[in-house]
């Protein structure tokens, strides 16, 4: 499915860039992310643990960040497994300064499969939607405390 | 299918529950109408399930001083057969019977379906247009939450860990309101894909209070206030329903796309209004 929206994260253009590609906060960000840990260039293995409501799974995937055009725009990549289905998210995020922050939007799309595409596909849209809410509040948050913003940022 | 190993509980009194609960991933059993289904899917694998089944007096249904009581336990079938529930909130009573089939309303109960907080459940819609509270307590903490402070997004609610939902409470509605659920259900698995509960007072010819919630189309459940708003002031039914899905994010999926699902708001709402404002005297 399709995926769009924007976000304004209240930092400038080139702090949010940072923070939005900086593993660490990627860490903290990711609704359930447990562990992310650099494999590569741009590209990080994560554990994650979904919970939302009576529904939990452990996934185990990669974060790729990829076509990073320093402060305009990159895409980044999620993709994970686990007992309960798959899922592939990849995304453009587009970043334009604005006054008082930096406006983020994102454009892109989001695959699941297996048994909770299979039972939950009335609540896949509402659900993808509500995590990259959730992504941006933390990030948001992330962005208030710049004494836990991380010094190895990618740039 | 067969659920993953877990350990289960079934205290034999509230504070025994409370108790269980206080600590650890525990996951609370009460008609299992969502949780069983998805623990033999293996969606769900709690840990610790503690059964309500054998805790005594949740499933009460009293009403004094102008407020009903209605324990977490309390059925949908009892609900909507409730002469309580259909004489002082007869707009709950509605909306229970539209929920899932026989066996679900038999089984599954008002505190389990609230606290899922499913984005296409019944309940919240009327329980935003009532107004009503929802009691939580934990080991060590007892409060009460507005409706519209306790659905927060799609199966988000205020439950802290540690508590459960004890009661909720609907301030009764007065014999001379008109009130209606409307609701399109979807065909396989009846949850809603839109509904709207709306209660209309008539003071003469003009509207004196409106109250409308709206299930199914957004994240959360919410109540069309500017919808509310123009009634009150004037206007009619037709011009305050085409503005309920204002300001909304909606819902899609494979049966309904949001513009669907907005359109589906709006023409309900004129629906839901029109009926209570016939019931209305």
């Amino acid at each position: 499915m399709k995926i769009s929206g924007s976000f304004l994260v209240p930092v400038p253009q080139e702090r949010a860039f940072r923070l939005l590609q900086d593993p660490a906060v990627l860490a903290r960000s990711m609704p359930g992310c447990d562990t992310l840990e650099r494999i590569g260039d741009n590209e990080y293995h994560m554990k994650m643990k979904m919970v939302l409501a009576s529904i939990s799974g452990l996934f185990d995937g990669k974060v790729r960040i990829a076509d990073s055009r320093p402060h305009s725009s990159f895409r980044l990549i999620v993709e994970g497994a686990g007992r309960i289905g798959f899922m592939r998210g990849d995304g453009l995020l587009t970043l334009t300064e604005l006054e008082g922050g930096t406006n983020v939007q994102y454009e892109g799309t989001v695959e699941v499969g297996g048994t909770i595409a299979a039972v939950g596909q009335r609540l896949l849209d509402t659900t993808a939607r509500m995590m990259i809410k959730r992504f941006f509040e933390k990030l948001t948050a992330e962005s208030a405390s710049s004494g836990t913003f991380s010094p190895t940022a990618i740039l | 299918m067969i659920p993953q190993d877990f350990e289960y509980s079934a205290p034999a009194s509230l504070k025994e529950a409370l108790e269980l609960i206080a600590t650890g991933e525990r996951k609370i059993l009460a008609g299992g109408m969502s949780l069983i289904p998805l623990m033999k899917l293996r969606l769900a694998a709690p840990e610790h399930v503690v059964d309500l089944a054998r805790v005594p007096g949740l499933d009460y249904i009293t009403e004094s001083g102008g407020t009903v009581r209605i324990g977490a336990t309390v059925t949908h079938h009892d609900l909507e057969s409730s002469p309580v529930i259909r004489g002082r909130a007869p707009l709950l009573a509605e909306a229970a019977g539209h929920i899932g089939d026989t066996q679900v309303r038999n089984m599954g109960t008002i505190g389990g379906s609230i606290a899922h907080a499913d984005p296409a459940a019944d309940y919240p819609a009327s329980l935003l247009a009532l107004e009503a509270q929802i009691r939580l307590v934990s080991a060590k903490s007892d409060r009460t939450v507005p409706a519209s402070d306790f659905f927060l997004d799609a199966f988000t609610t205020a439950i802290e860990p540690g508590e459960l939902v004890l009661e909720v409470l609907v301030p009764t509605e007065e014999p001379k309101e008109g009130y209606r659920y409307e609701k399109v259900s979807h065909p396989a698995s009846g949850f809603a894909v839109v509904g709207v509960a709306a209660r209309i007072k008539k003071a003469g010819a003009k509207i004196s209070m409106a109250r409308i919630g709206v299930t199914g189309m957004s994240p959360r459940a919410f109540r069309a206030l500017e919808a509310e708003k123009l009634l009150e002031s004037g206007a009619g039914v037709a011009q305050a329903a085409a503005t309920v899905a204002e300001g909304q994010e909606a819902n899609r999926d494979l049966y309904a796309s949001a513009d669907y699902r907005r359109h589906l708001a709006r023409i309900w709402a004129a629906r839901a209004l029109n009926v209570a404002l016939s019931r209305a005297s």
